[in-house]
């Protein structure tokens, strides 16, 4: 079996890479191990994530699913223009680039912040349990959390009721009948939801920070904020930034679950993103080719955005993805 | 245990500053504030699984039931089909994380070595396939080609190794000092045994990270037992039974005729918000109570394992 | 920065001593090596493992869809562990069945009381699964990968099914003598039930048996009022909607501390209709979708945009000016919506009666157990829009083309099907599906009328009806329509029947319908005319048709909020607007093609 993978990998290699070729077999001989313990994973990758990409040809046929490849009626970039011509595009798509931005700056900001003050708790019990309690809503599913959510923001919700008491409103608010509001609604909700799961990733990293480095900063007489900054930050910072290159390639996901719960005719402006027009006018109209076009042409947006920021990475000497 | 009682005494020495006094002052307090609010929605949860479903209807429930009751629990454990479903769960959960951490790992380590021919090669194939995504039928195709419907590895194999936790190893395996591995190489240990005897060992903080990602998201699945496996009841998962009670929970409002002639009196003591609360609770406990074990590994005490002796 | 340098230089010093001390294990690296071997082994072995194991289930498949029959593969386990009892003329055989709605247990059907007679009698049990996740998914993948359980209920999936070929034709056995139950069942319908192609797909669910019977019980819409309004204002009769608005502010007005709530519409995701419908039942219409049709022409036409809707939502903007109507409404979604309604709170609103189950269901529970509470329940009425209009919410004997049960393409025995379909529709079948079992759960009077005693009502809680198999049975199987009768008059479903109806009625119930002198809830509303191409929301729609509906949705959810919460001095602006984005759509079209439909569907009928 080891024989055979080492075989498929070199002529799955082989095939990327066809000059020097004598150096690189000599080189990949010399790699086998290495070889081995990738090049099955590879092949892996290659069935289970490549094979299915024919699928994209659906985005450019009216798709019945009961006909065979040969048997679909192409339509071009049909979709495409339904998709992109409908006056709603354009609002939708703010909405998605605008709730992601949210998303992936105040997830970043805050799970780091929340890894920061947990370093700092030198009781372990209570750093403990802070981090567990406040990774509970995770598991709770967005439609338990978007109901629980609404209760919260109602009339007679307690965001009103301490409004009132504060005397801050003469009348109660209906939050999730302001369209321009639901932006911040949706950044408090994931925040609250998956600030403490979102953390962990950072906390696994500032316990591979060499403690020394503290110790060296205390005897030079560093203060609390200096260690930070110039110990922790900079100690998980290439995890940092490793992450937030794949996330700003994810921009054109915004999510699907808060807004489509939390959204109502009132805030349908603000709360209608992507992936709900495309439910809405694909999916639930079993136009299957609507929902590849779209997901076609967010590959291509992560694409663009991935190798951007990946470059950008590399000019300013940071960890790069790739 | 015995760094702790090191460690106690020779923080006690560091002196106190008035700014760190206010820092700790107000690092608790936010501290204290977000448990509030993030303990509070899971309290709410457990309120209204304990609470008579008809009684929630009105809502007003908060942190403590008003009518309390077990039928919701006896409505979820009444179904036979859930004992053997969480067994199902455990294993695609046990199974799929080890297999998922060990792989990942072992992938991550070949694409964090610098001087690995495919190294590129392997990175990119992998990242792109982040963004890629060939649609439900092309993939369910696929998984019926290769004969994997009503098979348990379909809970397996297509997920075994997430892009996103690749990443997130190979970076921490780029941030050992190199070295650590280059002394390993010179002491003879080839790949293998480096991988296994220094890497591994040494990454435990992300490999704990990454089983607990892949752990839940294992636990929680239940979308691949609906599109693969519905209709082989052997292979079902908790989770999607849970959804399927939920889903009857609905059904006496569903035939009219009934609520006129059955339904004469205390036909409704289920409801899917009483329901949702109960399965809420019953599918999230098990992986919470796992989770202290796997915090150890990444919420030290930042001196813990720094003493010298 | 600097910092942090000079930090990372220093700590590459004597590096491994500190990881040492970071990892104690880590300290006889050497002496270690055994045991991480181990562990790379156990490893190893789990992959290995996990691989031969993949491999054996894969060619388990496929010998599994060598032998042909795909997809059903569980059917034989199940029927090893269902059949213990003898008796059926034939060999026993377990057919799949896929029910695409969301709903009830997923049972073998001759693990029920009525399964198991049955199958007695046929031989044939059926292992039914219901829809868990998204239909469009779950239809998708069984059409693309063409492999069906043997029966399928298809709900909204039904014409990309028939699209697909996914259905055997049943026009042989609709009309044929072999088959006399299915003929006197379906036969009648033959027409009605054929597809633009001509050819039959599905046992349709509503096909009428005998006589019509009404339902005594309002399951469709009404408007509900709280029932100490009406006991306040000494019953009333309401019949216009300005009466009935006159009724709550009165009532509110004498309740001035009570903080009451006038009035309450659900908007709710799909649910959204029990708003945008109100219109067309207020002039005198019943639910045909989004459509009024003539009674007379035939012609279809939208009434979203209409003098109809202007009235009703330039009264609902009235009515919030003057504070009686819950803001909320817009953002509740379909759980605090109930929640009202149970709070006490609420005087009145518009919905259909299924829709707002749970909460009658609550209101009357509580009422049971403490009498006083009964003023909290609802009671529905006709409201229309004019004293001259005459209300039609009850639905006529209707027809609905788009929903049913088809025998799929990949169904091992078809013939086996019919045949138990053809038992299971005679008389006697379905009075055990539908009224069970004589001394069990029903009993015959000296003039032959079934009923049952308040004790058989009790027993019958949700488990039992499960266990039982009413719950299975009850839909999602060609049967007799719920407004059939049986041939010794009886009516086919229990809760039609009047001395049945008469027996779950409690003390307050007899009073508040005795104070309008009717006996049955039914009885407040007119009667419905005939339509033959009612509901026209069950007729089939193409693509264009779809897509109208989802746009025009989609343009009322944004607009309505904002026609009843502006100012009334600029509901005039808002409702222009409102038209304005409306006539962008292609109401013509929806039109045209509704029109069409409806004067088939009408030709057909008569033919």
């Amino acid at each position: 079996m080891d024989n055979n993978n080492v075989l498929t990998g070199v002529s799955v290699a082989a095939e990327k890479k066809p000059r020097g070729l004598k150096r690189f077999f000599k080189l990949l001989y010399q790699q086998r191990a290495l070889v081995l313990m990738s090049v099955p994973f590879v092949i892996w990758l290659f069935i289970f994530r490549y094979l299915p990409i024919w699928g994209w040809t659906i985005g450019f046929q009216n798709f019945k699913p009961a006909k065979s490849f040969w048997e679909q009626e192409w339509v071009g970039f049909y979709h495409f223009e339904f998709l992109f011509g409908d006056e709603r595009f354009l609002r939708v798509l703010r909405n998605t680039l605008v709730m992601s931005t949210i998303n992936l700056v105040l997830g970043f900001v805050t799970a780091i912040t929340l890894a920061l003050l947990l370093n700092e708790v030198r009781h372990l019990v209570f750093k403990r349990v802070v981090q567990t309690v406040s990774y509970l809503p995770h598991f709770l599913s967005w439609v338990v959390a978007a109901g629980i959510i609404r209760v919260t923001l109602a009339p007679d919700g307690i965001i009103n009721e301490l409004l009132m008491r504060l005397h801050l409103i003469d009348e109660e608010l209906l939050f999730l009948g302001i369209g321009e509001w639901f932006w911040g609604i949706y950044g408090a909700s994931i925040v609250w939801k998956d600030v403490g799961w979102n953390t962990i990733v950072y906390l696994a990293a500032i316990t591979m920070i060499d403690p020394t480095l503290y110790e060296a900063a205390e005897i030079d007489g560093a203060g609390r904020f200096r260690k930070i900054w110039h110990i922790t930050l900079p100690g998980i910072r290439p995890v940092i930034t490793v992450l937030l290159i794949m996330n700003i390639g994810y921009l054109l996901e915004s999510g699907f679950e808060p807004q489509y719960l939390l959204g109502n005719g009132m805030n349908m402006d603000y709360s209608e993103n992507l992936d709900i027009f495309v439910l809405k006018y694909g999916i639930n109209q079993f136009n299957y080719s609507l929902s590849v076009a779209a997901s076609i042409f967010k590959t291509v947006v992560s694409f663009i955005l991935l190798f951007a920021a990946n470059n950008l990475a590399k000019r300013m000497g940071e960890t790069r993805l790739y | 245990m015995a760094e702790m009682t090191i460690e106690k005494p020779r923080r006690r020495r560091v002196r106190m500053s008035l700014g760190d006094r206010i820092f700790d002052a107000v690092n608790y307090t936010l501290l204290c504030l977000l448990m509030v609010v993030t303990l509070y929605p899971f309290l709410n949860t457990l309120a209204v699984s304990f609470n008579d479903a008809t009684d929630s209807l009105r809502g007003g429930i908060y942190l403590w039931p008003r009518k309390w009751t077990l039928e919701n629990y006896k409505f979820v454990f009444e179904e036979a089909t859930i004992f053997q479903a969480t067994l199902t769960s455990v294993l695609r959960t046990v199974i799929g994380t080890v297999l998922t951490v060990f792989c990942s790992a072992m992938v991550a380590y070949t694409i964090s070595r610098p001087e690995y021919v495919l190294r590129k090669f392997v990175t990119i194939a992998f990242i792109l396939t982040m963004y890629i995504n060939g649609g439900l039928i092309p993939t369910y195709l696929l998984i019926r080609d290769l004969g994997l419907i009503g098979s348990f590895w379909v809970y397996i194999w297509p997920g075994l190794i997430g892009v996103f936790n690749l990443i997130i190893i190979r970076s921490f395996i780029e941030n050992l000092p190199d070295n650590i591995l280059e002394s390993a190489k010179i002491d003879g240990a080839g790949e293998f045994r480096t991988f296994f005897s220094i890497v591994l060992p040494l990454c435990t903080p992300v490999l704990a990270t990454v089983a607990l990602f892949t752990g839940v998201w294992q636990w929680n699945s239940w979308f691949d037992v609906f599109l693969y496996n519905s209709s082989y009841e052997h292979l079902s998962t908790l989770q999607y039974e849970l959804q399927k009670i939920l889903q009857f929970s609905n059904a006496s409002t569903r035939s009219v005729d009934f609520t006129a002639a059955g339904a004469q009196q205390g036909l409704s003591q289920v409801t899917p918000y009483a329901i949702r609360a109960t399965m809420t609770i019953v599918a999230s406990v098990p992986i919470i109570m796992v989770y202290p074990f796997l915090q150890k590994y990444f919420v030290k005490g930042m001196m813990v394992g720094g003493v010298k002796e | 920065m600097t910092f942090s340098l000079v930090g990372k230089q220093s700590a590459g010093r004597g590096i491994i001593l500190k990881v040492l001390t970071i990892h104690p294990e880590l300290k006889g690296v050497q002496k270690k090596v055994s045991k991480k071997r181990w562990l790379a082994s156990t490893l190893s072995l789990i992959m290995v493992l996990a691989l031969v194991l993949t491999a054996c289930s894969g060619k388990k498949e496929a010998g599994n869809s060598n032998s042909g029959a795909s997809g059903s593969s569980p059917t034989s386990n199940s029927s090893d562990s269902g059949g213990d009892s003898g008796g059926a003329a034939q060999d026993k055989v377990t057919f799949t069945m896929f029910v695409a709605v969301q709903g009830e247990k997923d049972v073998n059907t001759n693990e029920t009381v009525i399964g198991k007679k049955l199958e007695e009698q046929t031989g044939v049990n059926f292992k039914i699964e219901h829809l868990v996740g998204d239909l469009q998914t779950k239809i998708g993948t069984m059409i693309a990968s063409n492999d069906y359980p043997d029966v399928l209920v298809p709900d909204d999936g039904i014409e990309n099914v028939i699209e697909a070929g996914g259905f055997i034709d049943l026009t042989p056995y609709i009309d044929n003598d072999k088959y006399p139950n299915i003929k006197k069942v379906y036969g009648p319908y033959k027409n009605l039930m054929k597809w633009d192609d001509g050819k039959i797909y599905i046992f349709p669910f509503s096909t009428v048996v005998g006589e019509f019977v009404p339902d005594p019980n309002i399951g469709q819409g009404a408007f509900w009022v709280q029932r100490r309004v009406l006991e306040w204002a000494g019953y009333p009769k309401i019949k216009t909607v300005d009466e009935y608005f006159k009724v709550l502010e009165d009532f509110i007005n004498a309740h001035p501390d009570e903080d009451l709530i006038g009035f309450v519409t659900l908007t709710d995701d799909w649910r959204f209709f029990a708003t945008t419908n109100v219109p067309n039942h207020l002039a005198g219409y019943p639910n045909d979708g989004e459509v009024m049709v003539d009674m007379q022409t035939h012609e279809a036409k939208i009434y979203a945009g209409t003098e109809w809707e202007y009235r009703w939502f330039k009264k609902l903007n009235e009515i919030n000016a003057k504070g009686m109507f819950d803001k909320q409404s817009f953002v509740d979604n379909y759980d605090q919506y109930i929640a009202k309604l149970t709070s006490h709170k609420v005087l009145g609103f518009f919905d259909y009666g299924w829709q707002v189950g749970t909460a009658n269901n609550a209101l009357r529970d509580a009422a049971l157990a403490d009498p006083s509470l009964d003023g909290y329940r609802y009671f529905p009425l006709p409201v229309v829009f004019d004293e001259n209009i005459k209300d039609q919410y009850l639905d006529p004997p209707g027809y609905v083309a788009n929903r049913g049960f088809g025998i799929t393409s990949s169904a091992k025995d078809p013939e086996r099907i019919i045949a138990f379909i053809d038992t299971l529709l005679s008389e006697e079948n379905q009075i055990l599906v539908k009224w069970g079992i004589e001394g069990e759960t029903y009993l015959r009077d000296e003039n032959g009328r079934m009923y049952r005693t308040k004790e058989m009502v009790d027993k019958m809680t949700q488990k039992f009806n499960e266990d039982y198999g009413f719950t299975v049975f009850d839909w999602d199987w060609p049967h007799y329509g719920t407004n059939s009768t049986l041939s010794d008059g009886n009516a086919a479903s229990p809760g039609l029947q009047p001395e049945v109806f008469q027996m779950t009625l409690t003390d307050a119930d007899k009073k508040i319908l005795s104070a309008y002198g009717v006996q049955t809830y039914a009885e407040m509303f007119a009667d419905p005319d005939e339509r033959p191409w009612y509901p026209a929301w069950g007729f089939a729609k193409d693509e264009p048709r779809q897509l109208f509906e989802q746009q025009k949705s989609d343009l009322q959810r944004n607009h309505i909020p904002k026609l009843v919460l502006s100012k009334p001095e600029e509901f005039d602006k808002a409702w222009d607007e409102y038209t304005k984005a409306l006539g962008k759509l292609d109401v013509q079209g929806y039109e045209q093609w509704f029109t069409q439909k409806v004067k088939e569907v009408v030709a057909n009928a008569q033919k």
